[in-house]
C-alpha cells in the first residue's frame, strides 16, 4: 500500500503525527462508495481472473501477488495497484512485522515495488486496526511521506489480505486521476480476488512446508538406509561365513525356496518339509515329519507311487522321469491340484534319501487351458462363421478350407487341397486365377481375383471374388497366408442391370437431345441431297447438249457421288447416336468424337448465330470408353452450351470445345460458353436430377453426363467462365499402356 | 430464258452445293458468280448488268437474311430466292415479305430454280428500267424553279388554273405561263402523262 519510505530499513517507527498533516475523516471517503452509482458484475472477466491466479498456484508464493496485482489492475481499470505486507526485515512477510513492504506493484507505481511504511501510521494500517475496506482520497495530505511518490494518488481503494485467518496487509488499487472513481463493485472484487489469493497464498505455504518435510524425511531415510545397509552386510558375511561350513547353509537355501522341497527315506517316510509347504500342501512341516509321502497323493497315485519306489530301490529302475514330471498332488484340504516334481537321490551313511522339489502349477495348467480354450473358439468361429476362408502355405498350396468352403464346392477337405480347388474355377477363369495366385505367392502382393466358381447346390458357375493377405513374421517372411471367398453374383447382376438401365435413359437422353437438333439434322443430310438432285439435273443437261459435254457431265457425276459419301457419313453418324446400344468398350480418340459431335451441332450453332469452335490438341493419347457415350456427353455440353449464348444477345457469342492431355493419366476436355453462366445457387443443383434452367428441359442432360463419365472413371465439373459463361470440364483417363 | 447479258451470284458456303447449283445454272446458259460468304460477296465486283442473287439462309456470320437487310439498307435492289436446308415457315415469310422472290428448299428440282431466277432476272429488268425512267425524270424535275415546282405539285392534283392562282395569290394568267414551261420541261404531252410522272417522283403538294 501506498505508505513508503525512501531510505526502507532505516523507517522512523516514531508513532508522532507530524505537524501540518491532514485529519483521517478529511482524506477518507469510504462513504461514498455505497453511494456512487456501480457498474454491474463482470462474470466472465472475474471467472478469467481467477482462473489466471489459479495458474499462478503451480509457480511460487511471489508469483501469486504478481499475479494478483496484475489482476486487480486489469479488473478495476485502475491507475496502480498493489499489495501491501506486514514484515519484521523488509523482504519477507512476517505478520508480527511493524513495518509494511510492497512486494508486488503493477501499473504507474510499478517502480515503487519494496518500498516500506510504517505499521502504526499508514492507510494500510488504518485497515488494519479497522480491519475493513477503506477508500482514501489524496492520502499523502495525511501521510506527507508519500508526497514523493508520484503521480499523486487521486484515490486508494485497499482492502485486508489476511493469511490463517490474520489480516497480514491489504490489497490496493489507485487512481492518479479523477478518470473514473472507484464503486462498490470495485470493492467486491477486490474483496473476492483478495480472498482467493489468501487462499492461494496459504495453499502454496502449506506446499512449500510439506516439500521441506518430505525433503527431510527422504534425508532422514537415506541415512538410515545407509546404516541398516552397513549392518545388514556386516551380519550376512558373518552369517554366511558360517553356513557354508555347515549344512545350515542348505538349509536356508531350501527353506527360503519358493518350491516345496521334501526328503522322504527309503520307505518313503517324510524327512524334511520345507516352509513352502505350508503354502503348497497346507501342512506345517512339522505336521509332515514322519508321515509317508503318499499323504501328499491322491489316493489312486498311492500305490503306483509305492510300487514305484520299491522297484527303484530294487531294481534302479525309473518308473517316471525325475526331472520336471507332471503330476497331481493333494492338499491337505483334500484339493487335488497340478504339479511339477523333480528328484534327486542322496546316500547318506549308507542309506537312501530322496528329495523332491514340487511346484504348485495350477496356475501354468489353467493359462495352458485358457489357450486351448481360446484355439478352439477361434476354430469355432472360423467354421461357424458365414464366409468361405481358407488358407494356404507359403509355397502357395491350399491347406485349409473351412466347411462353407467345402459346402459351397461340394469337395471334401481333402479334395480341396493343395490345387484341388481349381477344379471348381470355370474353365475359362481356370488359368488367369491361377497365374494370379502364384504372381502373389511370388511377390506376397495381396491376393484379388473375381472369377467363376462353381456352386454345388445347382451346379451352376457364379461370379466369386477371393482376395488373401500373407501372414508375415517379424523378420518378414511369409508364414502363411489366409483367404476368404465371397459369392458376389447376384451384386454383378443388380450392377449389370444398374448398368444397362443407365444406357437406356442415356439412350433416350440422346434421342430427346437429336430431336431438338432436328432443325440442324435435316440441314446436314439436305445439304448433299441438293447437290445430287442438282448435280443430276445439270449432269442430264449436259448430256443432252448438242454435241454432249462429256467433261461436264462427268464432273457432275463425280459430285454426285461426293454428296452421296458425304451423306451416307452423316446418316452413320445419326444411326450410332440414335442405336440402342449397351455399353461397348473400346478405344476412343476424343478429337474424332469431338469434331464428329460438332459436325451434327454446326448449323444449330450458326442458327443462333454462335461461333463454334475447337481448339484440340493435336496426338491427344486415346481413352477407353464407350464412344457413342463420350459423343453424347461432349453434345449435351454443347448444346447446353449454344443454348445459353442464344438466349442472350449480346457479344461475344461463341462456345469453344478444348481437348489437353493433362500429362497426369488424363485427357481433359472442355467446353466454353459466353451464355448465361451458373448462378451460385445453381451450381449446387447442376447436376441433380430433374434441375433445369432450360424452359423446355427435363433436367436430366447433366446427371446422365456425370454418370457416364463417372462410368469411365473420370469426372465431370462446372465452373464460371471469364469474363462471363460457363465452363464444364470432365477429364477421362487415358488408355492404359497394353489394355 | 438464258440471257449472256445477265449475271447470277450463287453464295453458299458448301462448296458441294454451289458448285452444283452453279454448274445447273451454267448448264442452262446462265453466266454465274459464285461466293462462299456473305463478305466475299460484298468485297466483290458487281458488273453494272441485270443480275439476281441464289441465297444460301444459312450462311455462317453474315447469314441470308442479313444479307438481305444489309443490301435494302444500301439501296442495292437486287432481286432474291433463297435457298434453305430447312425451310421454316417464318424464316420464309420473313424473306418473301422482304422482297425475295422464291424460296427453295434444298434439294430442289431444275425446273423450280430455273423459274425462280428467271422470274428474279425480269423483275430486275424490269426494276432498273422503272429506276432509270426515274432517273430521267428526276433530271427534268430538277430543271424546274421552286415556282414551276409548286404549280406542277398544284396541277397534278387536278386544280384549275384559277383556283392555282387564288392559292399561290397571282393571277390566272401567270400560272398558264407556269403551266407551259412545267409541261415542256418535263415533256408531259398531256395532264394525264403529268400526273403519272408526278406519282412516279412520289410528288405531292
Amino acid at each position: 500500500m501506498p505508505e513508503a519510505a525512501e531510505p526502507q530499513n532505516d523507517f522512523s517507527l516514531d508513532p508522532s503525527i507530524p505537524a501540518g498533516a491532514a485529519s483521517l475523516e478529511s482524506i477518507l471517503c469510504t462513504e461514498e462508495l455505497r453511494q456512487r452509482p456501480s457498474r454491474r458484475p463482470d462474470h466472465a472477466q472475474e471467472n478469467a481472473a481467477l482462473v489466471a491466479l489459479a495458474s499462478a498456484l503451480a509457480e511460487s508464493r511471489h508469483a501469486i501477488l504478481e499475479v494478483l496485482a496484475d489482476t486487480i489492475l486489469r479488473v478495476t481499470g485502475a491507475d496502480s495497484s498493489g499489495l501491501s505486507l506486514l514484515t519484521s526485515d523488509g523482504a519477507t512477510p512476517n505478520d508480527e512485522g511493524q513495518r509494511f513492504y510492497w512486494p508486488a506493484i503493477k501499473g504507474m507505481w510499478s517502480e515503487h515495488v519494496g518500498g516500506v511504511t510504517p505499521r502504526n501510521f499508514a492507510p494500510s494500517g488504518e485497515v488494519l486496526d479497522r480491519n475493513c475496506t477503506l477508500l482514501f482520497r489524496h492520502f499523502e495530505r495525511r501521510y506527507l511521506y508519500l508526497l514523493r511518490f508520484s503521480p499523486a494518488a487521486e484515490e486508494c481503494l485497499l482492502v485486508p489480505f489476511y493469511v490463517r485467518g490474520k489480516a497480514v496487509g491489504t490489497i490496493w488499487a489507485m487512481m492518479h486521476s479523477d478518470r473514473r472513481k472507484f464503486d462498490s463493485e470495485d470493492q467486491r472484487l477486490m474483496s473476492v480476488l483478495g480472498q482467493f489469493a489468501s487462499l492461494a497464498y496459504q495453499t502454496m505455504g502449506m506446499i512449500d512446508d510439506f516439500k521441506a518435510q518430505i525433503k527431510a524425511r527422504e534425508e532422514a531415510e537415506s541415512r538410515l538406509r545407509e546404516m541398516t545397509r552397513v549392518e545388514v552386510a556386516v551380519i550376512l558375511d558373518g552369517l554366511e561365513a558360517q553356513v557354508r561350513t555347515t549344512e545350515e547353509f542348505h538349509r536356508v537355501v531350501v527353506e527360503t525356496a519358493s518350491d516345496t522341497v521334501v526328503s522322504i527315506d527309503h520307505g518313503g517316510y517324510i524327512l524334511f518339509a520345507n516352509r513352502a509347504a505350508t503354502r503348497t500342501f497346507g501342512y506345517e512341516p512339522s505336521e509332515l515329519i514322519g508321515q509317508p509321502l503318499t499323504v501328499l497323493m491322491p489316493e489312486y497315485l498311492r500305490d503306483l507311487h509305492k510300487a514305484g519306489l520299491k522297484r527303484y530301490q530294487e531294481t534302479s529302475h525309473r518308473h517316471i522321469n525325475w526331472q520336471g514330471t507332471e503330476l497331481i498332488a493333494l492338499r491337505k484340504n483334500g484339493e487335488e491340484f497340478p504339479v511339477e516334481v523333480s528328484f534327486g537321490e542322496i546316500n547318506s551313511d549308507g542309506s537312501r534319501v530322496f528329495t523332491g522339489f514340487i511346484r504348485d502349477i495350477s496356475e501354468r495348467k489353467r493359462a495352458e487351458e485358457k489357450l486351448r480354450e481360446s484355439e478352439l473358439n477361434l476354430r469355432q468361429m472360423t467354421e461357424t462363421i458365414p464366409e468361405m476362408l481358407w488358407g494356404a502355405t507359403p509355397d502357395g498350396s491350399v491347406d485349409y478350407c473351412n466347411t462353407r468352403v467345402l459346402d459351397y464346392t461340394g469337395l471334401s477337405q481333402r479334395e480341396i487341397q493343395g490345387a484341388g480347388w481349381m477344379k471348381t474355377i470355370h474353365p475359362d477363369d481356370a488359368e488367369n486365377v491361377e497365374q494370379a495366385w502364384a504372381r502373389s505367392v511370388e511377390s506376397g502382393d495381396p491376393f484379388y481375383f473375381e472369377f467363376r466358381g462353381r456352386r454345388a447346390s445347382d451346379g451352376k458357375y457364379r461370379w466369386c471374388v477371393s482376395r488373401a493377405l500373407p501372414l508375415r513374421t517379424s523378420a518378414g517372411g511369409i508364414l502363411r497366408w489366409h483367404g476368404t471367398v465371397v459369392d458376389f453374383h447376384d451384386r454383378r447382376q443388380a450392377q449389370e442391370d444398374l448398368r444397362n438401365a443407365q444406357a437406356e435413359l442415356a439412350h433416350v437422353n440422346r434421342v430427346m437431345t437429336m430431336g431438338e437438333l432436328t432443325a440442324s439434322i435435316a440441314h446436314e443430310v439436305n445439304q448433299p441431297l441438293a447437290s445430287i438432285v442438282a448435280s443430276g439435273d445439270s449432269c442430264t443437261a449436259w448430256l443432252a447438249h448438242e454435241p454432249p459435254n462429256l467433261d461436264k457431265a462427268r464432273a457432275a457425276a463425280c459430285r454426285i457421288i461426293q454428296a452421296a459419301t458425304q451423306a451416307s457419313e452423316t446418316v452413320q453418324r445419326l444411326r450410332a447416336l440414335f442405336k440402342k446400344t449397351t455399353s461397348i468398350t473400346t478405344s476412343v480418340d476424343v478429337n474424332i468424337a469431338i469434331e464428329d459431335t460438332v459436325s451434327l451441332v454446326r448449323h444449330e450453332a450458326q442458327r443462333n448465330k454462335v461461333v463454334l469452335r475447337t481448339e484440340l490438341e493435336p496426338g491427344v493419347p486415346s481413352v477407353r470408353g464407350d464412344r457413342v457415350q463420350l459423343q453424347q456427353v461432349i453434345l449435351n455440353l454443347t448444346m447446353n452450351g449454344i443454348e445459353s449464348v442464344a438466349r442472350l444477345d449480346h457479344e461475344p457469342r461463341w462456345v469453344v470445345i478444348r481437348s489437353a492431355n493433362s500429362n497426369t493419366g488424363e485427357i481433359l476436355i472442355s467446353v466454353e460458353d459466353t451464355g448465361l453462366g451458373i448462378e451460385g445457387e445453381q451450381a449446387d443443383r447442376l447436376f441433380a436430377p430433374f434441375f433445369t434452367t432450360k424452359p423446355q428441359g427435363i433436367g436430366m442432360g447433366l446427371p446422365i453426363c456425370r454418370s457416364i463419365i463417372e462410368a469411365h472413371g473420370g469426372r465431370l465439373w462446372a465452373a464460371k467462365n471469364q469474363p462471363r459463361g460457363a465452363v464444364f470440364h470432365f477429364a477421362v483417363p487415358v488408355t492404359a499402356p497394353g489394355a | 430464258m438464258s440471257d449472256p447479258d445477265c449475271i447470277v451470284f450463287v453464295i453458299d458456303d458448301d462448296p458441294l452445293v454451289r458448285d452444283s447449283v452453279a454448274d445447273l445454272l451454267d448448264s442452262a446458259g446462265f453466266t454465274v458468280r459464285t461466293f462462299g460468304s456473305a463478305a466475299d460477296f460484298l468485297e466483290g465486283e458487281h458488273p453494272d448488268l441485270p443480275a439476281c442473287l441464289i441465297l444460301d439462309v444459312e450462311l455462317p456470320g453474315l447469314g441470308g437474311l442479313d444479307l438481305q437487310a444489309e443490301l435494302t439498307k444500301s439501296g442495292a435492289d437486287v432481286p432474291i430466292v433463297f435457298l434453305t436446308g430447312r425451310g421454316d415457315i417464318p424464316m420464309s415469310v420473313r424473306a418473301m415479305k422482304a422482297g425475295a422472290v422464291e424460296f427453295l428448299t434444298k434439294p430442289f428440282r431444275k425446273p423450280e430454280l430455273l423459274d425462280a431466277v428467271t422470274e428474279a432476272l425480269r423483275r430486275d429488268r424490269e426494276g432498273r428500267l422503272q429506276r432509270s425512267e426515274t432517273s430521267e425524270l428526276k433530271k427534268r424535275f430538277g430543271t424546274l424553279t421552286p415556282r414551276e415546282r409548286q404549280v406542277m405539285a398544284l396541277v397534278v392534283t387536278g386544280l384549275l388554273n384559277k383556283q392555282i392562282a387564288g392559292e399561290l395569290g397571282t393571277t390566272e394568267e401567270t400560272i398558264k405561263v407556269h403551266r407551259g414551261r412545267v409541261m415542256s420541261k418535263m415533256g408531259a404531252g398531256s395532264l394525264a402523262e403529268l400526273v403519272r410522272m408526278a406519282e412516279k417522283l412520289k410528288i405531292s403538294s
